[in-house]
């Protein structure tokens, strides 16, 4: 979508309907969510119901589809609430009336931190008012974006919320208001120490959330212990627009690299199951996409997919489980919150681990075995144990070895040499020449 | 507690010392006629849910004394060791533990013993004969008393005799050679004391020479001492020279008779000449073995080597336990130098399973750190062991995950992996109580992987870490141990779980279709069941991927009725390449078929690890591709397009077989008193165990029941019959076999189709069984 616009040379993107609310790299966005109907009396009764404790901690989310009404629904629920907090949408790299805008970039903080109830939560008709300016969108970039953030300052997903000073983000409960969605099941998958609840405007129906994220949890770390053994990564590059997705392709080439594992970058448009099965060498893909999309849950592909922050999970030593959760990549790179630094330095212990997915030792090789492609003559440095190690590494090509089918032989000198023939017309559902032969191909039409 | 145990023994005429691992029988010392040897003891439990542990002990060891407790008799385990020991080519013999009980409590008259004990030495016979020949590498290995390959005494009161003993004594007095008065002294052999006339037959004053000679001294014994008579004591002790010390003199009872006993025949003197004459040196046993024990061509410098346990070959080793050490995550690799020597700082090829010649895979070149002496408890640190000599390793632990081969030379293979004759059918998911514990929990699963032959730790597609064994008690232990000493985290442990199998019991009722995404490539279909007996073969390595394609076509054609054609062209095994399922390739001359080979191979073994029904493995299907029409350009008919549809075609094939389940069944065998037997039935009724032998065991009150019981059945098992049989009944669980599950496995309300629901729901997935449209495509 942003490259079609960048196509017809546009400046500015108007988004309409639910949209993930990532930063975009090139083009402004100004969305229009649309404004779907809700009850606010209904809601705020559901609200009472789950939460009969007017003392309780929440924090209030909502599907994008429903932020025109939340200035309304704050003021009702605040009354007896006083401890509820209202996430608004950050939509940073989207425009807001042009002289605004720069004296909010730089009062934003402020105004955050003083938790004032701002009624400016971004509506449709305020953004399409506003007029496109030539700023640039990279000027708020991410330093702007995460460096000015005190403690108890969140953004996530496109929305942002401050929690008061001491207060710890466990504490408090979640309530969403929306249908089951991708967001909700990010969300929950970030805020993963806190307890869900929703309610549904469209059944009018409040419940507590019973997906047991913890489960997800741990499906999720059984795909990062596929991906540590992993050799052959496939990163595959789900957007072009988001914000800084060069940059964390970039970072995770350098992580594979220094796994001493290889990668191999794909570019797919729309993920599907053949298209990812074609490529049998590769062990594992990282999937290089916008918060909301990058988690692939399905079990029908052929290898896993992964998220950037599980592969630096499974390749950097520094960075370890702790159980939070990160789906937004840009979280890290250098500089955002959730970085850490890559252990260039290479440790000198090259022990092996054990794979509990497959039982078998899984070999570590460090990286700089890997870039000199180093040679049974190389002079190998002892570590302290005083046992000397050379490992050696697998690829792609090795696999193509292992194939039993691996391509057609040339039989040079068999073959007598012709001139040019005309070879086959048509498309693939049915060739010029085997007409008749598929009779099903009108019916079947190929989509590639 | 009854404990037949296995002390699988190894022999080595080299060195001058003795050591034991600390058990019950350590009171072996001394020399024969000055020359040293060295005898190394493993002790191993005797509870069929570690006989992982008996195996390890054996590949190390070249003789095997079984325990047998001689008022109960042969069990389930005793028979599971001896088909390892023999399979291994280790050669037994065997001890009857455990007389003091048959004397003390049973009182059993002494003919009605000496029939007791002929009939456990004729079934431990009845054993060896089924799983070993008499013209085998190992000769005639049938124990006799006679021979000297059997040995009597208590264990508890540390006394122990062979005939020759026996025999050594009375040559004098008959002025016959021991070798011919042992004949004398077992079997229908009998003695007029009268006369003076030996007689092969019993008659009037004519006692049998077993009793006469060698029950009667001993029974004169117990009864002086346990019936207080002193003077007879005292008279007696004078006659067979045994000196007591002042203390023991006021001794009286039991106390007395294990000290006397103890003098008169101590149990290291038996032993040790069970073990130095009858059980082989490393050079004699190691010769036979060698073809057994090596994966490589038989005439490479380590098979050489190992033949003739050469210390000059290049060294050879095979590690075949991880002893946990006093440093905490470390290990000591526990095992057998079989050819070469191996000495601290040496540069070796350590070699795990997966190892092939000439790839990398699986390879480590590293430097023994440090070669030591196991002795029980203690270590010793030694210079260099030679060949055919039992050793521990230090440093190499981090490099192999159980088991491996340690080898100087280069073009070596690998020694043969341990083949154990248990599963781990007994699955527990655990997980830390604090989410943020998941790393030390991975730490602990891998050290606890590392610590025991058989358990299994991994980590399943739903993110459940299982920890796997081989019955309820194996697991019991291996939990304990990684909550208190692997992982030292709270765990929390869900309920003990039995892993199916997913089968078909019919072929397919169609030729099952699937297209490929892009509507251009069509495989057609059928799934069948194998014929009763195939998927063991498959596992016992009968039928195997490796093997010669040709030999696996003529077994199958011989023994399966497999079309010979169809026989030649089995693409693959699965899972992972070697599992109990098949591909054959039933097609006549479809184009580029060679060219989706790797597709559908590995689009099967996917399938063939998680099923249709319940993603659990498959067993017993075989796959027949039956045609394919492929797109004429090799893009469109690339992995992308055949994987995920020979996968989905597999499906297909399965639901339309009329899917089923599997599932593994223990053979039990329990003993106890007549009077509990009754009690037993209700409880293996209630449990679906089937009893399919029951006898008493002669001259003795015992009753033994042998029966079929679901693993799934058997939690609580054992408390169950105890309580409703008053403790006198104990069962042993040994997996047997897989079973088909009657009922049809795609009704939710049916017997496999709650455990289908179960297994669904456990693995998160949804309630209902995929559609068959899902899978299936029209024409």
């Amino acid at each position: 979508m942003k490259f079609a616009a960048e196509h017809v040379q546009a400046d500015l993107i108007i988004h309409y309907g639910r949209a993930c609310l990532s930063q975009t790299r090139r083009l402004p966005v100004l969305h229009i969510f649309g404004k779907w109907p809700i009850t606010i009396q209904s809601c705020h009764k559901q609200f009472r119901q789950l939460f009969p404790d007017p003392a309780v901690k929440v924090l209030v989310f909502s599907d994008v589809v429903y932020s025109h009404c939340m200035g309304e629904l704050q003021n009702a629920i605040k009354l007896n609430y006083p401890n509820v907090i209202f996430t608004k949408l950050n939509i940073c790299s989207t425009f807001e009336k042009e002289e605004e805008f720069f004296c909010k970039s730089k009062s934003r903080k402020q105004a955050n931190i003083k938790e004032e109830n701002s009624q400016d939560i971004i509506t449709p008709e305020t953004q399409l008012s506003s007029k496109s300016g030539e700023t640039d969108v990279d000027m708020i970039s991410l330093e702007d974006s995460n460096n000015d953030l005190g403690n108890g300052y969140f953004c996530r997903f496109g929305r942002e919320f401050c929690l008061p000073a001491h207060a710890q983000l466990e504490e408090y409960d979640v309530f969403y208001i929306g249908s089951e969605s991708l967001c909700l099941r990010n969300l929950m998958m970030s805020y993963n120490k806190c307890q869900f609840y929703s309610y549904d405007p469209c059944t009018n129906v409040g419940r507590k959330e019973t997906l047991n994220v913890n489960k997800a949890l741990m499906r999720r770390y059984y795909m990062i212990q596929r991906a540590k053994d992993a050799q052959v990564v496939g990163i595959v590059v789900g957007t072009l627009g988001v914000a800084d997705y060069l940059k964390v392709i970039e970072r995770m080439k350098q992580v594979i690299k220094l796994a001493g594992k290889k990668s191999y970058l794909f570019v797919m448009g729309k993920l599907n199951v053949a298209k990812m099965a074609n490529f049998m060498e590769v062990d594992v893909f990282v999937l290089v996409a916008c918060p909301e999309n990058t988690l692939i849950d399905s079990q029908e592909f052929y290898k896993p997919i992964v998220t950037p922050f599980e592969m630096e999970l499974a390749c950097l030593r520094t960075r370890e489980w702790t159980g939070d959760y990160i789906t937004d990549f840009r979280d890290l790179l250098p500089g955002a919150s959730a970085s850490v630094e890559l252990d260039v330095e290479e440790s000198m212990d090259d022990i092996p681990d054990v794979s509990l997915v497959t039982g078998h030792l899984r070999p570590t090789y460090s990286s700089s075995e890997v870039e000199r492609g180093f040679s049974s003559t190389s002079l190998v440095e002892r570590n302290q144990e005083t046992s000397l190690s050379t490992q050696h590494h697998t690829s792609a090509a090795e696999y193509l070895a292992s194939r039993s089918w691996s391509g057609l032989e040339q039989k040079l000198g068999e073959t007598p040499v012709t001139t040019a023939v005309e070879g086959r017309e048509g498309i693939a559902a049915g060739y010029s020449h085997e007409k008749g032969l598929n009779q099903d191909s009108q019916e079947s039409p190929s989509s590639e | 507690m009854s404990r037949n145990a296995a002390l699988p023994l190894n022999q080595q005429p080299s060195l001058c010392t003795m050591k034991l691992s600390d058990e019950d029988l350590q009171y072996i010392e001394g020399e024969r006629e000055g020359k040293g040897f060295l005898i190394n003891l493993i002790d191993s439990p005797g509870h069929v849910d570690f006989s992982s542990e008996v195996t390890a002990a054996l590949r190390v060891t070249d003789g095997a004394l079984v325990v047998v407790d001689c008022v109960s008799g042969v069990c389930v385990q005793t028979e599971t060791v001896l088909r390892q020991a023999i399979n291994e080519r280790i050669k037994p013999v065997l001890f009857m533990n455990k007389m003091d009980r048959a004397l003390l409590e049973l009182q059993l008259e002494k003919e009605d013993l000496y029939q007791t004990l002929q009939r456990i030495v004729e079934s431990i016979n009845v054993i060896v004969a089924t799983y070993a020949d008499d013209d085998g590498p190992m000769g005639n290995i049938q124990v006799s008393p006679e021979k000297g390959t059997v040995g009597f005494g208590s264990g508890l009161h540390g006394w122990a005799f062979t005939l020759k003993q026996f025999a050594e004594i009375y040559s004098k007095k008959f002025k016959i050679e021991p070798a011919k008065l042992m004949k004398r002294l077992w079997g229908d052999q009998f003695y007029n004391p009268k006369t003076k006339k030996w007689n092969k037959t019993e008659g009037e004053g004519f006692t049998r020479g077993f009793n006469q000679f060698v029950l009667d001294p001993i029974y004169k014994m117990f009864d002086a001492i346990m019936n207080f008579k002193k003077e007879e004591t005292a008279k007696l002790h004078e006659k067979l020279e045994i000196k007591l010390t002042k203390e023991e003199k006021d001794m009286e009872g039991k106390p007395l008779l294990k000290r006397t006993m103890l003098k008169w025949l101590p149990a290291g003197d038996a032993l040790l000449q069970m073990i130095t004459i009858h059980l082989p040196s490393p050079v004699t046993a190691q010769r036979y073995r060698m073809e057994l024990l090596y994966e490589g061509p038989l005439d490479d410098p380590v098979a050489l080597g190992i033949k003739n346990c050469d210390t000059q070959a290049p060294l050879c080793l095979y590690v075949s336990k991880m002893v946990p050490t006093v440093d905490k995550g470390r290990f000591h690799a526990f095992g057998r130098v079989f050819s070469g020597k191996v000495a601290t700082g040496q540069k070796v090829r350590i070699m795990g399973p997966n190892y092939v010649p000439g790839k990398k895979e699986d390879l480590y070149n590293k430097s023994i750190q440090r070669t030591i002496l196991m002795m029980g408890r203690y270590t010793e640190a030694i210079e260099d062991v030679p060949c055919g000599n039992i050793v521990g390793l230090v440093g190499v632990d981090q490099f192999l995950v159980k088991t491996g081969t340690i080898t100087t030379y280069e073009n070596a293979h690998n020694l043969k992996m341990m083949k154990f004759s248990v599963s781990p059918v007994v699955r527990v998911a655990v997980e830390a109580k604090n989410p943020a514990d998941l790393p030390k929990l991975v730490e602990g699963l891998k050290r606890l992987a590392k610590s025991d032959p058989m358990v299994q730790c991994l980590i399943e597609e739903s993110g459940e870490h299982i920890v796997a064994g081989a019955g309820e008690l194996h697991l019991e232990i291996c939990l304990k141990d990684l909550e208190e000493d692997h992982a030292c985290i709270p765990l929390k442990k869900s309920d003990p779980v039995v892993s199916y199998r997913e089968t078909v019991s019919e072929t397919s009722a169609f030729t099952c279709l699937s297209k490929s995404p892009n509507k251009h490539n069509r495989l057609f279909m059928t799934a069948a069941p194998f014929g009763d007996g195939l998927a063991e073969d498959i596992d016992s390595g009968d039928v195997s991927s490796k093997q010669d394609f040709k030999a696996r076509g003529r077994y199958l054609v011989e023994k399966y009725e497999w079309d010979a054609t169809e026989s030649r062209k089995i693409w693959c095994f699965g899972p992972e390449g070697t599992g109990p399922n098949m591909v054959v390739d039933c097609t006549k001359g479809v184009q580029y078929l060679n060219e989706i080979k790797d597709s559908v191979v590995a689009g099967f073994q996917w399938a063939s690890k998680e099923g249709p029904l319940c993603e659990e493995n498959v067993r017993g299907a075989r796959f027949n591709i039956h045609d394919v029409t492929l797109h004429a350009d090799a893009i469109h008919r690339g992995g992308g397009q055949i994987i995920p549809t020979a996968r989905r075609c597999f499906y297909a094939c399965m639901l339309t077989a009329k899917p089923a389940l599997m599932e593994p069944v223990y053979l039990c065998e329990i003993q106890c008193p007549e009077s509990a037997v009754g009690g037993i039935y209700g409880v293996l009724n209630r449990r679906r165990g089937h009893v399919f032998e029951e006898g008493q065991v002669i001259g003795t009150p015992m009753f033994h029941v042998k029966s079929y019981l679901p693993v799934n059945e058997s939690f609580g098992f054992t408390a169950d019959l105890r309580s409703n049989t008053g403790g006198q009944a104990f069962p042993q669980c040994v997996f047997d076999h897989w079973q088909l599950m009657p009922g049809d496995a795609t009704d939710p309300t049916s017997k496999p189709g709650l455990v289908v629901v179960a297994t669904r729901k456990r693995k998160n997935l949804s309630d209902e069984l995929p559609p068959l449209d899902r899978f299936l495509d029209k024409l």
